[in-house]
């Protein structure tokens, strides 16, 4: 076995290691956890409808208190439309 | 709780479904019959995002992955060779 | 890149219409049900798209030019950094007013009523305040930049496939 692959395996190993124990320590979907409860959950999913006005808690989220969130995204999507048209663009010959 | 069992058969039929369309992704000659392979995949899993209960990412996913991916794919395919050199 | 067969052409024109409509509807609805204005304009390029793919580069570039859908793209960044920018601008006319960048300022306020009289009711059209329109710039965004991403691609491969 060449030294390359020797650390592509101890690599691979690792990180399997990790995934693993991550897939077990993970709780069991759709219940209720106690400890591993933010405030923050709670408090938006009382007062999303009535702060926003939006029926759909999500839209609420992503529109209004993080609204900032959504303008780095929009600007990271302009930019990469932009970069795309320049490097397409059509050389005048 | 027929419904309950009926979802978790599908919780586990469908991740294995995704994983078999994948292999099957990898191991075509044909380039656009793989493209559509990873088209099927990327349906499978927004399935898979709605039974979990997240709407908005399965629709976003099957928008980009399972249509405009496979757009781009066959516009490069078209342009390039149709089968993969062995 | 050149059209592709009739059978292709003939299923494009028939489900072209729907993905459209329910593209804009996933825009227009999107502080009422799952989706918004990414998803929705998504589901629009996605139309868009198939109409690319199934009748050819050259064509679309006949009815279509990108620099008309870089200035509807533009617009909607315009519109999305403005809207923004109103919640700011407002502090300088009321001065009671608690602006913000990105403040909803069409609900939940009581100095200028006419504004709350719009984004009033749950469950409503006309709710949500400044959130609806926020998406429709989004999805102003999305639809022209994923769509021009794709043509520009096809348009500069048209050579290639050739003849």
């Amino acid at each position: 076995m060449s030294r390359r692959n020797l650390v592509a395996a101890i690599f691979f190993a690792i990180v399997a290691i990790f995934l693993v124990f991550g897939a077990l320590m993970m709780h069991p979907f759709g219940e209720f956890d106690e400890e591993h409860y933010p405030e923050m959950d709670q408090y938006i999913i009382d007062n999303t409808q009535n702060e926003t006005g939006a029926d759909n808690g999500v839209t609420g989220v992503v529109f209004d208190y993080r609204g900032f969130d959504t303008l780095g995204e929009a600007t990271v999507l302009f930019t990469a439309v932009a970069g795309v048209i320049l490097l397409f663009r059509r050389l005048k010959k | 709780m027929l419904e309950d069992t009926m979802i978790n058969i599908v919780h586990i039929v469908v991740p294995i479904l995704i994983v078999v369309v994948s292999i099957y992704a990898i191991y075509l000659k044909d380039l656009i019959a793989a493209a559509i392979a990873v088209s099927a995949m990327s349906l499978l899993l927004s399935l898979e995002f709605y039974i979990l209960q997240a709407p908005d990412v399965a629709i976003a996913e099957v928008g980009l992955g399972a249509f405009l991916t496979t757009a781009i794919l066959i516009i490069a395919i078209r342009a390039t060779k149709k089968e993969e050199e062995a | 890149m050149s059209g592709m067969s009739r059978i292709v052409k003939t299923i494009t024109n028939v489900a072209f219409p729907f993905v459209m409509i329910y593209g804009l509807y996933i825009i227009a609805r999107g502080h009422l049900i799952p989706g918004g204005g990414f998803q929705g304009g998504v589901v629009v390029a996605s139309s868009l798209a198939m109409v690319l793919v199934a009748y050819g580069s050259i064509w679309i570039v006949g009815k279509v030019k990108e620099k008309n859908l870089s200035v509807l793209e533009s617009l909607g960044a315009i519109c999305f950094i403005g809207l923004g920018f109103i919640g700011v601008i407002l502090i300088l006319f009321y001065s009671s007013f608690e602006g913000s960048f990105l403040k909803n300022f069409l609900i939940g306020q009581d100095t200028i009523p006419i504004f709350n009289e719009i984004g009033k009711g749950i469950s409503n059209i006309n709710t949500a305040g400044i959130i609806p329109l926020m998406n429709f710039s989004v999805g102003m965004i999305v639809i022209a930049g994923l769509f021009v991403i794709l043509l520009v691609m096809a348009y500069a491969t048209r050579i290639k496939e050739g003849k």
